[in-house]
């Protein structure tokens, strides 16, 4: 076990907050408040009990279209109907990305959704059609924080992934070797570890490989299995996919390359070999245990050191669903997420391609940065937003958030020490806004009007994109 | 008090900060833009377009044969040579061709082609192999490699995101398609104020870097909007967005804005079904935006100094679908235009339709050797350090 410093009651805010920032998508007001008091072994404990997963389901109208699709099944319409499916089936999917980010803004599992977060962006795959994209999301959420041998093993046989990568085309008599290459340059060991001939013989070992457009299921087509002799990795066999992934598995690379991902992504992309090292050598000794592993960072010392916190550049994501948890942001429509996903650069479901996001300072350029800059603007002091607490506007508001937890605690507190709080819940101290900023310009207003005005500037200072 | 009226928090205002590049903005050193010289305009045909419709084999059998519904009646087709002629919706681009202002690459592609959009535009916009993944444009790299000192805007796309060939590891091209709306968002007084109180922080990377591109914004949203009202276009252009894109684009250099690099870029060309009216209509907006593109440039003494390269993802194929339209292809035809280009007309023979791979277009110039010429020839650069690699010369511009 560790013996660690932090977690045995030296611990402070700071630290719980850097823990949620990283594990999760930061706090919320009420949230924040809650837990500053608290202890950060607390804070862990409660982080890694998050339940079992809950799974995303698709809404029933579009289930009554596919089981549609599934009765023609073996007929002469089925290629018919299986495009007619695609093409009524895209105007649910903002329904699907809608209920993913509430379900990420939602503070009851959010380890789990961080690293569902994660395992998308590392498993990058493009779903354009909803019942492809919400079976592939719950599994990974069923995997996100078990082992990372079922998670491969579950993706290579995910229907999105085969399609995406063209195992769909993947035939004993004319291999497609796409999948099999991405699986090993960029899902498990890194270039520089294979040769050409290992992806070859990998391609072979997934022929037949197939999914079911319809259902979006699995389905092994023998006939199109190359079931011969493959030489993999050194080793001989008559090897299908999941042999190759296990082999794969064996080489300690795939864990050092999965502990870079998760040193860059959790705690700092700047790379410490040490920390990768240490990462890897528990993810490999505990045969790919995610959970244990990302236990292991966070309750290490140098998961709080200074140099790891405040350096990460949030994704448009975690800038959102931060936003969305302090705010309480609540939107009629799926537009406002839609400019979000174009105007930032991140796109759940689809991105940029099979390397994923490239992340941090990719994130920024000049126009991301002004809208990253304007976002809390656009959601506080738009004409379409109502305020509750605050404005009443008409009965069906396009767009809503929730000031109440945030005016019933300040009320009748002064300026400066309101200030302090916002800063020191939401913004990182070594950073050092200046709190005069926040407040020139202010007396004239009432008091909520005031406190918008503090909360609309904390959250749109150029520190608050960092955590 | 008023919602509207607290939320102008007036107050905030304050005078002009003498950092550089609000001198610069004043035009009091103008003479520095002189300097600007040789630009470069990237026209991006998203989609896809079908290079052959667009450049009509209208001699060729196979051609006719494979396209029974789609191809283009051999009359109506504006001759070009003894074998190929435009589209007739290309005709605003004939005078263009015909005065030796345009040259037109064909079967420009790459080995082991991509036909996804979004992995085949990656390719084309980060200058990679197609079986690598690269996270930096080819444009973008140039800015890393041969430009200290410039100022931010000086790769400019006209769109409301920065796409890919622009970002480089270092240094990024600067994203608007609307100067004024920049200007307002680049304004919030906030983020100004807070940007004016910043004091550098060193040993903090993420935070330096993310101010500097803030204040670079605010400023260059202040000198692009000085600069897009120093000239007023007295050409018409089409009413598309295309047009006013194009449009902007001249304002900007008849103005001597600082920018050597400019992006435009036109969508809808994934013409899988119903193409004809789909692509006609589209080429038509290329063409006259085109038209009055280069005609303002001239009026302005500038088209010696610009050259325009148009691209798309990847051809279509060959044979026309049962939809009447086409699907994803490979090789393709690239157009340069400018007033200087040294080999004028058609650069090599058209695609060969009796040798295809599989159905589709062999490349035979791969398009990073005419990034590698524009680079070398036209931006003064070294495209070897951009691209990675070394192209030999194509002797096409310069």
């Amino acid at each position: 076990m560790e013996s660690n410093g932090k977690i045995n009651g030296m611990s402070d805010w700071e630290d719980i907050k850097h823990l949620y920032a990283r594990a999760g998508f930061g706090l919320g007001f009420d949230e924040s408040r809650k837990k500053e008091n608290s202890s950060l072994r607390k804070a862990l404990d409660n982080l890694f009990s998050g339940g079992r997963p809950g799974l995303f389901r698709l809404p029933s109208e579009y289930v009554s279209l596919q089981e549609k699709a599934m009765d023609l099944e073996g007929s002469m319409m089925k290629n018919f109907k299986a495009k007619n499916l695609e093409d009524k089936a895209k105007k649910f999917m903002p329904l699907v990305i809608t209920n993913w980010y509430d379900s990420m803004a939602d503070s009851r599992n959010p380890l789990l959704e961080k690293m569902t977060l994660f395992w998308h962006g590392h498993f990058a795959c493009r779903s354009k059609l909803p019942h492809m994209a919400v079976r592939q999301v719950n599994t990974i959420r069923q995997h996100a924080l078990g082992n990372f041998r079922d998670l491969v093993q579950a993706i290579a046989k995910d229907p999105s992934m085969i399609l995406y990568l063209n195992n769909q085309q993947n035939n004993k008599e004319k291999p497609n070797e796409n999948f099999a290459r991405e699986l090993m340059e960029l899902f498990t060991i890194g270039i520089g570890n294979y040769s050409e001939k290992d992806v070859k013989e990998a391609g072979r070992a997934f022929t037949g490989w197939k999914a079911d457009r319809i259902k979006a299921e699995y389905k092994f087509v023998a006939r199109r299995h190359d079931f011969g002799k493959k030489t993999f990795m050194g080793q001989t066999g008559d090897f299908n996919g999941e042999d190759i992934i296990n082999i794969i598995l064996e080489n300690k690379e795939v864990a050092r390359f999965i502990a870079r991902k998760i040193h860059a992504y959790f705690v700092n992309p700047k790379i410490d070999e040490k920390n990768v090292n240490e990462i890897a050598d528990i993810f490999y000794n505990s045969d790919y245990d995610i959970k244990k592993t990302m236990h292991h960072i966070f309750s290490s010392d140098w998961f709080y050191a200074s140099e790891n916190i405040g350096v990460k550049i949030k994704s448009p994501i975690e800038l959102y669903v931060g936003l969305k948890k302090i705010l309480d942001i609540q939107l009629s429509n799926h537009k406002p997420l839609f400019f979000i996903g174009r105007g930032l650069g991140q796109k759940l479901f689809n991105p940029p391609n099979v390397a994923g996001w490239p992340g941090d300072k990719a994130w920024i350029d000049n126009a991301t940065l002004m809208t990253r800059l304007n976002l809390p603007f656009y959601f506080i002091h738009a004409n379409d937003v109502v305020i509750k607490g605050y404005s009443s506007g008409n009965s069906k508001p396009k767009k809503t958030i929730d000031l109440r937890p945030i005016f019933d605690f300040y009320k009748g507190k002064e300026t400066e020490s309101i200030v302090s709080d916002l800063i020191r819940y939401f913004i990182h101290p070594r950073l050092s806004a200046d709190k005069k900023l926040l407040t020139a310009g202010l007396k004239r207003n009432t008091e909520k009007e005031i406190i918008i005005s503090m909360v609309s500037r904390t959250l749109s200072l150029p520190e608050y994109q960092l955590c | 008090m008023k919602r509207r009226d607290f939320l102008k928090t007036s107050s905030l205002a304050t005078g002009a900060m003498m950092l550089p590049e609000f001198i610069r903005s004043t035009g009091l050193f103008d003479i520095w833009n002189d300097k600007v010289g040789k630009r470069l305009v990237v026209v991006q045909l998203s989609g896809g377009n079908d290079g052959l419709n667009t450049i009509v084999p209208f001699e060729n059998d196979i051609y006719y044969n494979a396209r029974p519904r789609l191809g283009i009646e051999k009359g109506k087709v504006i001759r070009l040579n003894d074998t190929l002629g435009f589209n007739p919706v290309l005709q605003p681009l004939e005078s263009v061709f015909k005065e030796g202002e345009m040259t037109i690459i064909n079967s420009v592609g790459y080995p082991n082609p991509d036909r996804s959009h979004f992995r085949s535009m990656d390719i084309w916009q980060t200058g990679s192999g197609s079986e690598e993944y690269w996270s930096t444009g080819w444009l973008g790299r140039f800015l890393d490699n041969e430009c200290n000192g410039c100022p931010p805007y000086y790769a400019l796309d006209v769109d409301d995101n920065l796409n890919l060939a622009l970002k480089g590891k270092e240094k990024d091209g600067f994203a608007t398609n609307n100067i004024g709306k920049l200007r307002k968002t680049s304004g919030n007084r906030f983020l100004k104020m807070v940007a004016e109180h910043h004091h550098d922080d060193h040993d903090h990377d993420n935070v330096a870097y993310l101010y500097k591109t803030m204040t670079d914004t605010q400023s260059s949203a202040d000198y692009l909007f000085e600069k897009s009202k120093v000239h007023r276009s007295t050409v018409t252009y089409p009413q598309t967005t295309f047009g006013k894109d194009l449009k902007q684009i001249s304002e900007l250099m008849t103005a001597k804005a600082n920018i050597r690099i400019y992006y435009a870029s036109l969508g809808g060309f994934d013409t899988h079904a119903g193409q004809k009216g789909k692509q006609d209509r589209l080429l038509e907006t290329y063409a006259e935006g085109m038209k009055a593109f280069i005609r303002d440039l001239k009026k302005n003494g500038l088209f010696d100094e610009t050259l325009i390269l148009t691209f798309s993802e990847f051809g279509r194929r060959v044979k026309q679908n049962a939809g009447n339209g086409t699907d994803h292809g490979t090789a393709n035809n690239l157009f340069m235009m400018g007033g200087r280009l040294k080999k004028q007309g058609f650069f090599n023979a058209a695609p060969d339709l009796s040798d295809l791979d599989n159905g589709d277009l062999k490349y035979q110039i791969d398009f990073r050797q005419i990034y590698s010429e524009v680079i070398n020839h036209w931006m003064d650069g070294d495209a070897e350090k951009v691209l990675g690699q070394r192209f030999s010369s194509l002797n096409m511009i310069g």
